[in-house]
Order: structure tokens, then C-alpha cells, then sequence
């Protein structure tokens, strides 16, 4: 009896947090005009469940409506699929004039635009960019008994032989990690065309490769080796960001000091929403996210989940966006990878 | 402090009245999770961060970092146990990594012995689970150095291995299994290719750039191509009802089960510890090896026992060994286990090395926690098999709709797209029509598991070599791989050259 109670009462349990998490969503298209929102929001997430996107979108959601800046529920939905290209087709023709659906994105949205294999249609052009929440920059890491001391002399042998050395990032060819792992070197002035690099499944596994001796450098995302480089295991060549980081990594010197110039690359993530959002809907949310990231329980949510805060507002934002296009689209034209 | 304090204090963090419950409360919803076809371990996981987040605020940061952690490893081992529930009951494998259980409790589910192989899959996973934590404790650091040694040539070379050993899913005819092998390696290929970024066979369809889902596929052959060779051969469906024989195994069983589960528990963990190669290539790889080693290999796919034993144990022992690249290196080995770290970081403790010097409260309470977690799983999932035990006995006019509803609403709520469910359906036809034909499906599901891995290594320790083949036997344990591969392939032929009575290939 005592069992199959247990088992009831799991069941019960089960049952809740599925209900909790997957509240029903009626939201249609845009409805007309009076009080934005009226009705919950869905916030897209267009991967997964437990990646980066979806595990932003769930703290937005979360803070939103904890904060009671949201009056209304902000349900995350997930849609993968294509690296995020499934979830934007569908959304920037079926769902333009949506004011209740808004998704979260990051460099990604620019590069699969751009490049030429695995084009994603649509980009940041036919969506609205709402903010900008947090920020990661591009690191340069090899094993700490690698013969590479810093990137200039790297970079320096590369020049000579292309093929040095093997780079390697945890997404393919064209992508993220490779577009960060070639900068410096095309900044340089060396083909990047020429150059070795080889795709892991995720940045996790180009650790690996990198501790285990598999590969000589690796590009990946700062905020992702501090623990490495504090037990002794690798060393850090350099960090993409505009200035010194902090912490762990606060003797990484930036591309920049290191003479490199037009190399940096910021890894944001930012909220969209679509292309013919209403001005009402577009003021509120520009609002309301400011209004978050500046608020206490968000600045919370972001140590927790070791993330850095960085605001754009719904202008900046899209003239940043604009800006890194241009960098991302030069980058895969040296890789002739571009559309 | 040694070990066996560490150990100690472990159990002392996870005997807390506390953490005893968070622990119970993971297996549960785990078991749930694994039964539950599309809910996998992974969004299961996921889903349950921020609830773990609400239960533990109040304690000390430490304290609600060991809790969330139990509950959620909980959650992870116990899908591991739960995922053999419908394999067996219904053909319709809710996790990747039961996939191959399939093969063999279908059929002994359909001869009534549904009670002893669903009892064999929970005391096999008991004993893996526990296997896999004792190695946990004491190798972890040692095999952690071997992992990440563990480079492109070498996982080629197992693949490859892993490969030649599909003659022992193939069934009646070499030559059918080798056609299956090489179309799920065909159908591997499409996708956005990791290596060189290329789209291939993609038609600049967004929806094909991250290639067939596996599950997909997988429950589309086997649950319902089954579910079509029922309705169009009517072959039990007048009501008919399979008789459950007794719900505990026989002594036989147990007796043919203890070694395929100890080998099926050594191989998976050895398997887990690599990062990328995960449960399901474990569960292939014991389940080929005990139809390799058994006397009469006739009876896998009939409905063998140790077909069930050793792959269920393997899964399970993969999941613990993938706790070591986790915990001692940072290093998460699948999607679960990444998800794992990400909840660690969300507590301020970051998995790596070194997680047991500076958090030795969650680490070891962590593996205690596995230890009890383990015995309860085998506690609650004993009585529960009585009870699943009896869905067997539902008539088919009821059971088939019951089988397309959990396939549908599995492979939705993985993939959340139609086209998925049209891929089902067409995977269905597909999958009665090879049966039908004597076309053996597991080799193509394998062939799919193993294609990009073979690929991707294949051309990532090329490009590293500039493209200097010799790699593959310079370094040893790559060599080694390829030496016991080949010798595979080749001592059949021998010993038939010998005279001896051995099946290559009865088709001749």
C-alpha cells in the first residue's frame, strides 16, 4: 500500500512539474490595439531544451514574472531544429506581425544568413532586434605544457606554415567557433583559408581534444575555461573582448594589446521580436528589458548562471548587429565560405 | 583524508533525511521519465533545473548545490532504468540507448516472458549502476587521463570495430545486413557535415541541415512497422492475449544473465568514460559481444535473455562512467551530462579538476547519493514490473492505438515539427516492408549511431595528420582496435577453412 501510494504521489508530483512547465499557450497572431500584452507571452527558444538559448529564455521568463515587471506569463516555448534556421523561417513569414511571440538568439543569427552551405534564409534584417541582455567574448587556449608561449609568435610560425598547427573549436566550419579561431590570423594577414581547423561537438569535446593533446589551440568561449586555466591545465593566448576580463582571466591580454586591431568579437545574446511589430509593443518591451536588466534578481540570475550583464537597447542593439555582419560576412569571405 | 573517509562523509551528506528524499524523488520522476517515450533524460533534466532551484533556496549555497545535484543525477540513472519499459512491453524504445533492448524483449515479451525480462533489465541495471559507482570511486582520476588521450585515430578505429562487428546483428543473410549497415550509414549523411560544413543532401531545407533524428527512425522501424504488420497481417488482432508467465525470472534466466550483465557493466562503463561515444554504442557494442561469445547465437532477435541483460546493463554502467570526464575533468561526455553541468554552474560549483578539492561535500555526496539511488531504483522497479507486466496482456485492438499515440507524441515532443511525424510514418512503412523481406533493421540503426562518429574522426585526425594515413597504427591503442577488428573479420574464414562448422554467411 505504502508503494503504490510513493508511486501516486510521484505520479501526481510528475504530472505538476510537466503542467508547470508547458502551460497552455492560445496566443494567435497580433490582436489590435488597448493594453500590450493582454494575454501571455511566448518566448522562444529555437534549440532545445538545456542549451544556451533555452537556458536564457527560461531566466528571462523567469525574472520577468518573478520581478512582476510582466504582468502577464512569459511561457518559454522550444523549437529546434536547423541551428535556429527551422524556427526563423517559420517565424519571419508566418509570424510577422505577432506582438506575443519574441525569441532569444545570439552570433548565430548573423552567420547562418551569411554563409553559404546551411543558409539559414533569414536574418536579423527580418526580425527586430529588441536587446541585448548578456555578453561572452572569444578566447585563444592551448595546454599549459604547449610549446606556444603567446599568439604573436604564433601567429608569426603560421605565417610561414599555414598548417602548423591544428586549430579546433566545438562547432563546424563556418560557424561560431571557427569565425573566432581565424580572426587573429586574418587579421594578420595569413590565408584562412590555408589554415587547419578541426569541428568538435561542442565546446566540451575541443577541451578535450586540447587536454588530451589532439589539437594545438582551440577557440572557445571565455567564460568557459576560467576553471581550467586555475587548476594549471591550459594556458590562455588572448580574449577578443575590448578590454582586460576579470577574474580568472584577468592577465589575458586582449587581441588589441597585442597589436591586432579590428579583432574583436562579442558573443551576446539578445531578445528578438518580429519584423512588424507594432510601435506599442516594441516601446513596452524596450522598456521593460532595460527595465530588467537592470534589475536586482536578473544581476542574481546572471552569477548564478556565470554569465556577463551587458545592455543594448532596441537602436544600439541594431547598430551593433549591423556592424558585426560586416565583420562576420568579411570573415567568411576570406574563408570562401560566404553566400 | 583517503578515500574511504571521503566515501564516508559522502554518505553522510546523502543520508540526510533531506537529500534521502530529494534522491527517492529523482528516481521517480527518472523512472517516469523513462517510460515516458519523448520525454527524454535529457529535457527531463533540463525542465526540472529551475524546480530543483525553488526546492533547495534557503539552505547554504554547498547544501542546495548537493541536493539539486542528487535529484538531478537521480533523474538522469533512473530514465536509465525506465527506458527498457516500453522497448520490451511495446518495440517502442523511449531513449536512443534502449533501442537495441528491443531487439531481443519484444520477442520475449511476446512469449510471455515480459515479467523476466523486464525484472533482468532492473537487476542488471542494478548491478551496472553499482559496478560503474565502485569504479567511479576508485579510477576515476586514472581513467580520466586515458579519456582524454582518447584521440581522433582512436575512436576511428573503434568505430570501425564497432562496425565490423555488425555481422552479429545481421541476421540470416550477411549480404542483407551489409545492405542495411551501409544505408544507415548513407542516411547518416544527411545534414549540415560537421567536419567541412557543407550541406549535403539537405535541398536547402532548414528542416534537414541537422540530419534524421535518430529516435525518429528508430521508433518509426521498430514501433511502427510492427504496428503495420499487426493491422495488415492481422496477425493477432481478434482479440487475442498474451499470456504473462511469472513476473520473476527463473533460475535459468538469472543463471544466463549473470555474465552478459558483469561484461555488459564493465564495457559500458569503459564506453561511458569516453567522451561522445555514450549509452547507446554501449548498449550495441554488449549486446554484439555476448552474440559473439554465446553458445548458440542463433536465438538473439528470437527472444534470448542475455540480449536484454547485457545491453540494459551496459546503458546503465554508461551513464556512470560518463560521471568521470564530468566530475573530474569538466568535460561533459553527452547531452545529459551537460545538462548536469550547467545545473553545477548554476550553484557556483564548477565540475573540473578541481571539483573534489574545493567541493567535496557535492562530489561525494553525489556518488553516495548514486549508491542509495541505485538500491531504491531496484526497489521500487521490482514491484512496478508486475504491474507493467500486465499492459502485455492488453488485446492488440486496444494496444496498437495505444502504440501510435506514444510513438506520435514521443517523437513530437523530442522534435517539436510535423515533418518529424511524417518521417515516422514513412519509416514505418519502410521498416515493415524490410521485416517483412528479412531485412535485419538493427544494422541500419547502428549505422546511423555510428556513421558521423566514424566520419567526423575519420577526417579529424586526417586534417590534425595532414593527411598522413599512418596514424591509425602508429598510435598503440588505435592499432590495437584495428588488429582485433581485422582478426573479426578473418578467423571465421579461418576456422571454416579448417573444417569447421561456422556460419559466415548462409546464403553462401
Amino acid at each position: 500500500m505504502k508503494k503504490i501510494s510513493t508511486a501516486l504521489f510521484a505520479g501526481v508530483l510528475a504530472l505538476g512539474l510537466a503542467a508547470c512547465s508547458q502551460k497552455p499557450n492560445f496566443a494567435g497572431s497580433g490582436s489590435g490595439s488597448g493594453d500590450y500584452p493582454s494575454r501571455a507571452v511566448t518566448m522562444v527558444a529555437p534549440s532545445g531544451a538545456g542549451g544556451g538559448w533555452d537556458q536564457t529564455a527560461r531566466s528571462i521568463s523567469k525574472v520577468l514574472q518573478e520581478s512582476k515587471l510582466v504582468n502577464q506569463s512569459v511561457i518559454v516555448e522550444n523549437k529546434p531544429g536547423g541551428g535556429g534556421a527551422v524556427f526563423l523561417a517559420e517565424y519571419a513569414t508566418q509570424e510577422a506581425k505577432n506582438d506575443y511571440k519574441l525569441f532569444v538568439n545570439s552570433p548565430p543569427l548573423l552567420i547562418n544568413h551569411l554563409k553559404k552551405e546551411g543558409n539559414s534564409p533569414f536574418g536579423y534584417t527580418d526580425v527586430t532586434p529588441l536587446a541585448q541582455l548578456t555578453k561572452d567574448y572569444g578566447v585563444y587556449v592551448v595546454k599549459a605544457d604547449s610549446p606556444v608561449k603567446d599568439l604573436p609568435s604564433m601567429l608569426a610560425e603560421l605565417k610561414a606554415n599555414p598548417t602548423k598547427y591544428t586549430l579546433a573549436g566545438g562547432s563546424a566550419p563556418g560557424s561560431m567557433d571557427h569565425l573566432i579561431a581565424i580572426l587573429p590570423a586574418y587579421q594578420s594577414g595569413i590565408d584562412a583559408k590555408k589554415l587547419k581547423y578541426v569541428s568538435y561537438d561542442g565546446g566540451g569535446e575541443a577541451i578535450a581534444a586540447l587536454l588530451g593533446g589532439n589539437v594545438d589551440m582551440i577557440a572557445t568561449d571565455a567564460s568557459a575555461v576560467g576553471e581550467y586555466k586555475k587548476a594549471g591545465k591550459v594556458r590562455v593566448l588572448a580574449v577578443t573582448a575590448p578590454e582586460r576580463l576579470g577574474g580568472e582571466l584577468q592577465d589575458v591580454p586582449t587581441l588589441k594589446e597585442l597589436g591586432i586591431n579590428h579583432a574583436e568579437f562579442t558573443i551576446w545574446r539578445g531578445v528578438f521580436g518580429p519584423k512588424e511589430m507594432t510601435p506599442e509593443a516594441k516601446k513596452f518591451w524596450d522598456g521593460k528589458l532595460k527595465a530588467l536588466s537592470e534589475h536586482e534578481a536578473w544581476q542574481k540570475e546572471l552569477e548564478a548562471k556565470g554569465w556577463q550583464s551587458e545592455y543594448k537597447n532596441s537602436d544600439q542593439f541594431t547598430a551593433f548587429l549591423k556592424e558585426q555582419d560586416q565583420q562576420v560576412l568579411e570573415l567568411l569571405k576570406a574563408l570562401g565560405m560566404s553566400k | 583524508m583517503n578515500t574511504w573517509e571521503f566515501l564516508y562523509n559522502g554518505f553522510l551528506v546523502a543520508l540526510q533525511p533531506e537529500n534521502l528524499i530529494y534522491a527517492l524523488v529523482g528516481v521517480l520522476i527518472g523512472t517516469a521519465v523513462g517510460v515516458l517515450p519523448g520525454i527524454g533524460p535529457m529535457s527531463g533534466v533540463a525542465l526540472l533545473i529551475p524546480i530543483t532551484s525553488t526546492l533547495t533556496a534557503g539552505t547554504t549555497p554547498e547544501e542546495a548545490a548537493a541536493s539539486a545535484i542528487i535529484l538531478l543525477a537521480g533523474v538522469y540513472y533512473g530514465a536509465m532504468y525506465g527506458g527498457s519499459t516500453t522497448s520490451i512491453l511495446l518495440n517502442t524504445p523511449g531513449e536512443s540507448s534502449s533501442v537495441v533492448t528491443a531487439l531481443d524483449g519484444y520477442q520475449l515479451a511476446k512469449q510471455g516472458r515480459a515479467g523476466s525480462a523486464l525484472s533482468i533489465a532492473a537487476i542488471g541495471s542494478f548491478v551496472a549502476g553499482i559496478v560503474s559507482l565502485i569504479a567511479l570511486v576508485f579510477l576515476a582520476v586514472p581513467l580520466s587521463e586515458v579519456a582524454i588521450r582518447f584521440g581522433p585515430a582512436e575512436y576511428f578505429s573503434l568505430m570501425l570495430l564497432g562496425l565490423c562487428a555488425v555481422s552479429g546483428l545481421a541476421g540470416k543473410s550477411m549480404t542483407k545486413g551489409l545492405i542495411m549497415t551501409v544505408a544507415g550509414l548513407l542516411l547518416a549523411t544527411i545534414g549540415i557535415d560537421n567536419v567541412s560544413g557543407v550541406a549535403r543532401f539537405t535541398y536547402d531545407m532548414p528542416i534537414l541541415y541537422q540530419g534524421l533524428e535518430f529516435l525518429t527512425v528508430a521508433v518509426g522501424l521498430f514501433a511502427l512497422g510492427e504496428v503495420f504488420k499487426t493491422i495488415l497481417e492481422k496477425e493477432s488482432n481478434d482479440g487475442h492475449i498474451v499470456k504473462i508467465g511469472r513476473v520473476t525470472p527463473t533460475a535459468t534466466d538469472l543463471k544466463d544473465s549473470a555474465g552478459p550483465i558483469a561484461r555488459g557493466s564493465l564495457l559500458g562503463f569503459f564506453i561511458g568514460v569516453l567522451p561522445g561515444a555514450g549509452a547507446t554504442l554501449a548498449s550495441f557494442f554488449s549486446y554484439i559481444l555476448e552474440k559473439k561469445l554465446s553458445k548458440n547465437p542463433d536465438k538473439f532477435g528470437k527472444g534470448a535473455i542475455e540480449g536484454v541483460a547485457a545491453p540494459e546493463s551496459a546503458n546503465n554502467a554508461a551513464s556512470g562512467g560518463a560521471m568521470i570526464p564530468l566530475l573530474t575533468l569538466g568535460i561533459p561526455g553527452s547531452g545529459t551530462t551537460a545538462i548536469l553541468m550547467g545545473a553545477l554552474i548554476m550553484y557556483n560549483v564548477q565540475p573540473g579538476p578541481l571539483l573534489f578539492d574545493e567541493h567535496p561535500q557535492v562530489a561525494w555526496g553525489l556518488i553516495a547519493s548514486m549508491f542509495i539511488g541505485n538500491v531504491m531504483l531496484l526497489v521500487l522497479n521490482m514491484p512496478l514490473v508486475k504491474m507493467f507486466a500486465k499492459i502485455i496482456e492488453t488485446p492488440a485492438k486496444y494496444l496498437i492505438p495505444i502504440i501510435i499515440a506514444i510513438s506520435f507524441f514521443g517523437v513530437y515532443a523530442v522534435q517539436v515539427n510535423t515533418f518529424d511525424l511524417y518521417l515516422l510514418i514513412g519509416f514505418g512503412v519502410i521498416g515493415y516492408f524490410l521485416a517483412k523481406h528479412d531485412y535485419p533493421l538493427a544494422p541500419l540503426v547502428l549505422g546511423l549511431v555510428l556513421g558521423p562518429m566514424i566520419e567526423n574522426n575519420l577526417r579529424r585526425a586526417l586534417t590534425a595528420s595532414n593527411g598522413d594515413w599512418s596514424v591509425f597504427v602508429t598510435h598503440p591503442l588505435s592499432l590495437t582496435f584495428l588488429i582485433i577488428a581485422a582478426l573479426w573479420l578473418i578467423i571465421p574464414f579461418i576456422m571454416k577453412l579448417r573444417g569447421k562448422n561456422v556460419v559466415i554467411n548462409e546464403e553462401g
